[in-house]
C-alpha cells in the first residue's frame, strides 16, 4: 500500500497539474480515487480549501460570485478586475451563481477573502445589529 | 392479833394519865405504829409510782404545751411566710402582667413594622416587574419594527429592484470599494 501523503503534499499535486494545464475533472477524479482508496473523504472540504490556497500563492486565483440577477459580461469584467488588483492574481477564474435570496448586490467567495455587498446581508445586519433582546 | 390483844390488856392494868384523859395509850401506841407502817409503805411503793407518774405526766405537760407554743410559733412564722410569699407573689403576678403588657404593644409594634416593610417591599417588586414588562414590551416592540421595516424593505427591493438597478448599484459598490 502507498504512504499516507500529507494535505499539504495532494494541495500541492492538483495545483501543479492544474497549472500545467491537466483538465479540472480529470485532477478532481484523480483527487477522488485517492481519497476513495485512502478511505480520507472526510477531508474532501479541506484539501479543496488547500488546493484553492496553493493556486492562490501561484497568482491563480478562484472563486465564485453570488448575485440576484444574471450578471452581464461587462459587469462580470469590472468584478474581474476589482478582484484582480485586490489579489494581484495573474490567472482568475469567477464562477457567478444566482441566488434570489441575495436581493441585490453581490458576494465575493475567494481563497481567504470574502466580500458580502447584499441587500440580504444589509437587512440582515439592521434586524441583528439594532436588535435589543 | 393476839400480840396487840395482850398489850391492850396489860395496858388496861395500868390506869394513868392517859386512861384519866381517855386515851388509850396501847391504841394509841398501836395507830401510831400502824400509820408509821402505812407511811412507810406509801413512801416505799405508792409514793415513787405516784410521784413518777406525776412527773411524767407534768412533763407530757410541758412538752405539749411546749409543742403548742412552738406549732404556734410556727404557724405565726408560717403566716407571715404565706403573707410574705403571698405579697411577693401579687408583686411578680404585677410585674408579670407588666411585662407581658410592654411585650404585647412592642410585639405589636414589631409586626406593624414588619407589615409595612413586606407591603412596601411588595409595591416595590410590583413596581419593578411593571417597568421590567414595560421595558420588555419596548424592547419586543423595537425588534418587531425592526422585523416588519426590514420584511418590508425585502419586498420593496424584490418589486422595485431589477436587474439594471442590480448592476448600476454593483458598479457602484466596485467604485466605492477601490
Amino acid at each position: 500500500m502507498a504512504r499516507k501523503l500529507s494535505r499539504r503534499d495532494l494541495a500541492k499535486y492538483a495545483s501543479h497539474q492544474l497549472a500545467e494545464g491537466v483538465s479540472l475533472e480529470t485532477v478532481a477524479r484523480h483527487l477522488a480515487a485517492y481519497l476513495i482508496e485512502s478511505r480520507r473523504t472526510n477531508e474532501l472540504n479541506i484539501i479543496v480549501r488547500d488546493v484553492a490556497d496553493e493556486l492562490t500563492a501561484t497568482g491563480r486565483v478562484a472563486g465564485t460570485v453570488t448575485s440576484a440577477h444574471q450578471l452581464s459580461s461587462a459587469t462580470l469584467k469590472e468584478i474581474e478586475q476589482f478582484v484582480q488588483a485586490k489579489t494581484g492574481a495573474a490567472h482568475l477564474s469567477l464562477d457567478p451563481i444566482v441566488d434570489e435570496s441575495v436581493l441585490g448586490g453581490i458576494k465575493l467567495e475567494l481563497p481567504g477573502l470574502e466580500m458580502d455587498t447584499t441587500i440580504a446581508r444589509t437587512l440582515t445586519i439592521l434586524k441583528t445589529r439594532y436588535k435589543k433582546a | 392479833m393476839n400480840f396487840l390483844t395482850t398489850f391492850a390488856e396489860t395496858a388496861e392494868a395500868n390506869q394513868d394519865i392517859f386512861t384519866a384523859l381517855g386515851i388509850d395509850l396501847r391504841l394509841l401506841i398501836l395507830q401510831i405504829v400502824a400509820f408509821l407502817i402505812l407511811v412507810w409503805l406509801l413512801g416505799k411503793y405508792v409514793y415513787p409510782w405516784l410521784m413518777k407518774s406525776v412527773d411524767e405526766r407534768q412533763k407530757n405537760i410541758e412538752e405539749a404545751a411546749k409543742a403548742a407554743k412552738h406549732a404556734q410559733e410556727s404557724a405565726e412564722q408560717s403566716e407571715a411566710a404565706t403573707a410574705e410569699l403571698l405579697a411577693q407573689a401579687r408583686k411578680e403576678a404585677a410585674e408579670i402582667v407588666s411585662t407581658a403588657k410592654l411585650e404585647a404593644t412592642e410585639m405589636v409594634t414589631s409586626s406593624e413594622a414588619k407589615a409595612k416593610a413586606v407591603a412596601e417591599k411588595i409595591v416595590a417588586d410590583a413596581h419593578a416587574q411593571t417597568q421590567k414588562d414595560i421595558d420588555k414590551a419596548r424592547r419586543e416592540l423595537h425588534d418587531e419594527t425592526l422585523a416588519l421595516i426590514s420584511l418590508t424593505t425585502e419586498k420593496v427591493v424584490r418589486s422595485t429592484h431589477d436587474k439594471k438597478a442590480d448592476e448600476a448599484m454593483i458598479a457602484d459598490m466596485l467604485k466605492g470599494a477601490q
